[in-house]
């Protein structure tokens, strides 16, 4: 049996080589990690992390005759980017919290198919918002919704505080037909709570209203930044279309304060002041001005500061204007139910 | 215990050895003081880590920088524009390998416009193996999953049944880069793998309204070479379009103008978004394409401030008439 130096030699040995086999695993550890780049620094990992809370199920929307075509994806505003890119902005200023998507494939035509983008934007304004400004042209609105409209190949609608676009790959019928048994199923089964009427919109008259032209700019209304969250809509006379516009402040002395400041950034950027004949306008101390041939109005009543935007024709925004007017002071001066 | 643990040190000899453990303790404190990093490593900050992109630019010819074709047949349009400019034997020589990046950054399908054409992208991978070309690479960064956006567009398969391969962006392909007098493109990852491999480039890319940027169309483009958060950027999107407009140095660029997203950018989603334009502009000179591509959006150069950035750094012309761009109508 070995003992003395001899014996102390090999248990040295041993050691030397345990240690040397152990840093052979960490330095293999090191090479393995640095080969195992993360990818999401290059942009290039999972494009979203689908989060199962709170995140409504959009395989249960799935219409007949069609299949699921991808992974249910969740975007928050980290990384709504990486669906959208340029166009996240948009949401985000208008209080986007997440957007579920997931395409559905039809399965007797695989170029059929067709994507939810459920946008939850917080709030019914909110998605009123970013539905109004992205609204296309001369398009058919929907009658079974309150804001909604259909183009060749896609459905676009508001469900109380989710703003929904079903876009299809193809101008098909059946593609668009399915898409309506999806609105429908959201409509049916996506429950909102809160607030379900813009009240706003009724703070416009009617008379001479283009149906669907209503807008919500939530901050930098025609180029001015104190002028947030501001309804437009249109207004047809003789031919002319106008633009109206009405933004409800917290109190009379801030609508004062921004109709005063909206003028003067009008006059600043060559804006010149001109005259009017009409009484009402005159009552509410209203400025009408020249701005590279087109009319500008701006007047406060109570918390509202209204106006007509750009209108080729300074007696058709002052008719517009008065409309308004007359409208808000009828409004200011019934009794709160 | 043994023998050896029972000798005894004499005192100068334990002083000795200890003092020698002291001072080498001491020097290791040191050293490893001296080089302690307390940010821990950064990727890519070392010279020799970075890359630049090659230059595949090719020498001017004066009267041959841009070309217009009025025409709704896209196929038709390229293969004329690219003639006025003498033809693609000019941009592709014989043996060579050519990289394309087309627009491919979102997971839509062709007919919405937020994507390159498919039967565009396949009819330049048909010319340049018409003028000799060895090898044509297909290749973009996507916003979106890249398999999904190269499917779902229809590039993949109209490219590869052009005989293009193509390539997907994975880890390996990213190396770091710094544009000199860059200000925003400093030690950040760019897609360079396709690309060192290429003799040339030619970039491909639609006319599209964009949210941040008022359009997205040649130097635009270039925003799929960047990796890493490149949505940071878009808090300065002016800066970084013309930034990557100096680093990237095509050999040609072709903006389609055949069906124009005029609204709802970068994605579109609606095809009553596009209005059809039937223009296809070829150039060497990718301000001078954008600055006219953008009277197809009903903007002004003016209107796209990286157009200015970019005509300043020397990078193109934003007067393009100066160019005396050659002009063609196809039937």
């Amino acid at each position: 049996m070995a003992s003395g130096p001899g014996r102390n030699r090999r248990l040295e040995s041993a050691v030397s080589i345990l240690l040397l086999v152990v840093l052979f695993f960490i330095a293999l550890a090191v090479l393995i990690k640095q080969a195992d780049v993360d990818m999401t620094r290059f942009g290039l990992g999972a494009a979203a992390q689908p989060d199962s809370q709170n995140t409504p199920d959009l395989a249960v929307l799935t219409p007949d005759g069609f299949k699921e075509f991808s992974s249910p994806l969740v975007y928050t505003a980290g990384n709504l980017y990486e669906k959208i890119n340029g166009k996240a902005p948009l949401y985000l200023d208008a209080g986007f919290l997440k957007l579920s998507t997931q395409r559905f494939v039809s399965r007797t035509d695989e170029n059929l198919w067709m994507e939810i983008y459920l946008y939850d934007m917080a709030g019914l304004k909110n998605a009123f918002s970013v539905y109004s400004v992205q609204k296309r042209a001369d398009v058919e609105t929907l009658s079974t919704m309150q804001f909604a409209y259909e183009t060749t190949n896609g459905l676009y609608f508001v469900h109380g505080r989710y703003y929904i676009e079903l876009l299809g790959s193809a101008e098909s019928p059946d593609l668009l037909e399915a898409m309506k048994n999806v609105a429908d199923s959201i409509t049916a089964g996506l429950n909102v709570d809160g607030e379900a009427q813009i009240p706003e919109l009724d703070l416009f008259p009617t008379h001479n209203l283009v149906s669907g032209s209503f807008k919500l700019s939530l901050k930098d209304t025609f180029g001015f930044a104190d002028l947030t969250d501001t309804f437009t809509c249109r207004y047809e006379l003789n031919g002319q279309s106008v633009t109206a516009f009405i933004s409800t402040r917290s109190d009379p002395k801030n609508a004062q304060k921004i109709a005063v400041s909206y003028s003067d950034f009008l006059v600043e950027n060559d804006a010149k002041p001109k005259s009017t004949a009409d009484e009402i306008l005159k009552k509410v101390a209203a400025k009408v001005l020249d701005f590279y041939d087109t009319t500008e109005i701006v007047f406060f009543l109570g918390p509202f500061v209204g106006g007509v935007h750009e209108a080729e024709d300074q007696k058709i925004a002052e008719e517009v204007a008065v409309m308004l007017i007359n409208r808000l002071t009828d409004l200011t001066k019934t009794p709160k139910q | 215990m043994n023998e050896q643990n029972n000798i005894e040190l004499p005192r100068r000899q334990f002083l000795s050895r200890s003092a020698k453990a002291g001072i080498s303790i001491a020097a290791a404190g040191v050293i490893s003081h001296a080089l302690y990093d307390p940010e821990g490593p950064t990727p890519g900050v070392s010279a020799e880590d970075l890359v630049t992109l090659p230059d595949f630019s090719i020498p001017p010819e004066e009267g041959r920088t841009i070309s217009i074709v009025i025409g709704s047949d896209r196929t038709k349009a390229v293969g004329r524009a690219i003639e006025l400019l003498g033809g693609l034997g000019r941009f592709v020589k014989k043996g060579q390998t050519i990289a394309i990046k087309p627009n491919v950054a979102f997971a839509s399908p062709p007919m919405l416009g937020a994507t390159a054409n498919p039967g565009l992208v396949a009819e330049v991978v048909r010319l340049c193996y018409a003028a000799g070309a060895k090898q044509v690479l297909v290749t973009d960064n996507p916003i979106n999953d890249p398999a999904s956006c190269f499917m779902l567009s229809g590039i993949a398969k109209a490219a590869t049944a052009a005989g293009a391969k193509v390539i997907l962006p994975k880890d390996s392909l990213f190396k770091y880069t710094t544009l000199a007098g860059g200000k925003l493109i400093r030690n950040w990852p760019v897609y360079f793998g396709p690309f060192s491999k290429a003799d040339r480039l030619i970039g491909i890319s639609p006319i599209k309204h964009h949210h941040r940027s008022g359009a997205s169309m040649t130097m635009k483009n270039w925003y799929g070479l960047l990796g890493g958060r490149r949505n940071v950027f878009h808090q300065d999107i002016n800066t970084i379009i013309a930034e990557l407009a100096m680093m990237v140095k095509p050999t040609l660029v072709i903006l389609d103008g055949a069906e124009v997203m005029m609204t709802n950018g970068p994605t579109g989603g609606s095809v009553s978004d596009l209005k059809r334009k039937n223009t296809l502009i070829a150039s060497t000179d990718m301000v001078a394409a954008d600055s006219f591509g953008c009277s197809l959006l009903d903007l002004k150069p003016y209107d796209l401030p990286y157009l200015a950035k970019a005509h300043q750094a020397g990078v193109g012309t934003t007067d393009y008439e100066s160019l005396k761009p050659k002009r063609a109508t196809i039937s």
